[in-house]
Parts: C-alpha cells; sequence; structure tokens
C-alpha cells in the first residue's frame, strides 16, 4: 500500500520531480512563516448538504427545502456553517498529512454560500512554535467565493509530528 | 429593545448529557457528507500502515453528536436545533461562529459523551437591528474520559 497523497500534493510532487529532493529535511523544517496553503476547491451541490443535514441530523430548513429558504431571504438553501468548518479542517489535513494533525480551528461565517458556489479554502502560516513536546504551526485560514469575497475568515492551529 | 427574558436566562448553565456508540458506517457516511476521500477515515488496509493503526475519524467528526435524536414533532416550524430554541423575540437563527480544539482522534467503537450546555445570551445592535447572540459549549470525551473535541459555537437570533 503506498502512501496516500491528496490530489493537490500529487501535483506538487509531479511538479517537484527532477528538483534535488535530497535536503528538503523535515516537515516541521520546511514550514515558514507566511507558506502558502496549497488550496482546496469545493463546488457543493444539493445532495452534498442533504448528506450533512443527515449526518448531523440537522433538520433545519434552510439547509434543504428551497422554498423555505428563499422566504426566509436567502437566495437559496444555505451551506452549513458546520459544514464549511470541514472544508477548513481539511485544508489542514490534506497538507500536513501524515506528518501532522489539526489541533484547534476556528472560523466565522459572515456571507452566506449556496450549491453551486464555487468556495476556495485557502490559508497562510503566521508562525511556528514549540508548546512543550508539541511543535505547532499557527494558521490564517479562510473560506472564499471564486472571484468574490472572503465568506468565512479563521484561524488554525496544527501540530507536526 | 427588548430584554433578555427571565425564561431565556434561565437556560444559561443547564447541561444536558448524551452517549453515542461510533460505527464504521458513522465515520463512512460522514466522510461522504463532508467530500473527504481521505483513506484514513475509510481504508482499514491502509490506517494499519499509518501512526493511528486503525481508521480514524474526521477532525470535526463530532458535529455528527451535537444536536439530540429529538423527534420533528419536537421542533419548532424551521427545522431549527432544539439546543438552540430559546425563547427570544426573533424569527430567524443561523449559524455564526465556532471554535474547536480537537484531542484524541475518535475511532470505530469509541462511546463518545457528550455535555452541551448554553454558557451566554447576549444581544447586539446591528445595521439590521437588534441581534440576539446564544452560545453554545460542546464537550465531547471517549470512554476513557480523554478529551476528544471541545466546541464553543455561536448562534445568530435575528
Amino acid at each position: 500500500m503506498g502512501k496516500w497523497l491528496p490530489m493537490r500534493q500529487q501535483l506538487i510532487f509531479i511538479d517537484r520531480v527532477g528538483e534535488d529532493m535530497q535536503d528538503v529535511g523535515l516537515f516541521w523544517d520546511r514550514i515558514v512563516e507566511g507558506y502558502e496553503i496549497p488550496p482546496l476547491i469545493k463546488k457543493p451541490t444539493y445532495t452534498q448538504l442533504f448528506m450533512f443535514s443527515a449526518i448531523t441530523w440537522n433538520r433545519h430548513l434552510i439547509h434543504y427545502n428551497v422554498e423555505y429558504a428563499r422566504r426566509d431571504g436567502l437566495p437559496d438553501v444555505a451551506i452549513h456553517r458546520a459544514l464549511i468548518g470541514n472544508y477548513l479542517a481539511q485544508l489542514l489535513s490534506d497538507w500536513v498529512g501524515a506528518d501532522g494533525k489539526v489541533a484547534k480551528i476556528q472560523w466565522n461565517v459572515r456571507a452566506v454560500a449556496v450549491p453551486g458556489d464555487i468556495l476556495v479554502s485557502r490559508g497562510r502560516v503566521l508562525k511556528k512554535r514549540i508548546d512543550g513536546e508539541n511543535k505547532i504551526a499557527e494558521c490564517e485560514i479562510w473560506v472564499e467565493k471564486k472571484d468574490a469575497n472572503i465568506i468565512a475568515p479563521g484561524r488554525g492551529e496544527v501540530i507536526i509530528f | 429593545m427588548e430584554e433578555i427574558t427571565v425564561e431565556a436566562k434561565a437556560m444559561i448553565g443547564k447541561e444536558t448529557v448524551l452517549h453515542y456508540q461510533v460505527t464504521e458506517r458513522d465515520i463512512r457516511r460522514f466522510a461522504q457528507a463532508i467530500e473527504d476521500s481521505n483513506p484514513l477515515y475509510a481504508d482499514p488496509e491502509y490506517a494499519k500502515n499509518t501512526r493511528y493503526g486503525s481508521v480514524i475519524a474526521p477532525p470535526l467528526f463530532c458535529q455528527m453528536f451535537a444536536y439530540s435524536d429529538a423527534p420533528a414533532s419536537q421542533l419548532k416550524e424551521d427545522g431549527s436545533p432544539k439546543e438552540i430554541d430559546v425563547p427570544l423575540p426573533t424569527k430567524r437563527v443561523l449559524g455564526g461562529g465556532s471554535s474547536f480544539e480537537l484531542g484524541e482522534p475518535v475511532r470505530i467503537n469509541d462511546v463518545i459523551k457528550v455535555i452541551k450546555k448554553i454558557t451566554d445570551i447576549y444581544k447586539k445592535t446591528g445595521k439590521s437591528g437588534v441581534l440576539y447572540f446564544v452560545v453554545m459549549d460542546n464537550l465531547w470525551t471517549n470512554q476513557n474520559g480523554q478529551m476528544v473535541a471541545h466546541e464553543t459555537a455561536t448562534y445568530i437570533h435575528r
């Protein structure tokens, strides 16, 4: 069983074929403040929203009843705050892969997102610090609509093994 | 501006405690619902060769144990979660912000205990009028008493 890499990491790896990979060091050493985390792109569908409502047993109509959502002043059914958090968690966990884990994550939803929106999760490393035995990278993270504004700013911390 | 009622304030600090046993299917379905194809969440063979030794759940998996199994008849007309059904002079509720601290990974067969409570209710006047904020605290621990996740979530009632 080979090492699984998210598609974005595979692309980055392919991009680096031919480079000298011998002196890249450990994952922790390669993280620099200001590093931009490879973005994660999602295009949520009605089915996806329904699945997330079902798995979290969230019966709030604004997430699956278009008529109700519009009556409530929304353009369409709204993507859950909690689902947006999972996009940000995946942004971080895909980036660190087997070399780390998500320790903290915080986000605020500022604007509504609906099925069909192209949502790009991004982040950058703000600071590296050692806390006891833990090597931690503090990151600024956010979700933006493609070619538009940030809809959910946040912060995250990953522990690097 | 309407004051926060005594009935609403009385809900602050009241704890609800629930237990859930995690199944392989829960983890698989949660990973599908968030569209995360990491094999660590679905492939036992793959997971066996990682530092975890077995399948684990995605970081925010405990979200699936945030809302109670209240029957639909107990929900408000908008179907919003019972946990945030606070008597406030508002018509709508929406998710605001959330902050998670993550501890031990969740594994198949873990028995997760969740302690839920409202920790604060306050109001602010914004551009669109008065907004009421309900702050929820969710603490999830496993059968060994280890913290798996701790969330502070803010819901906006308007």
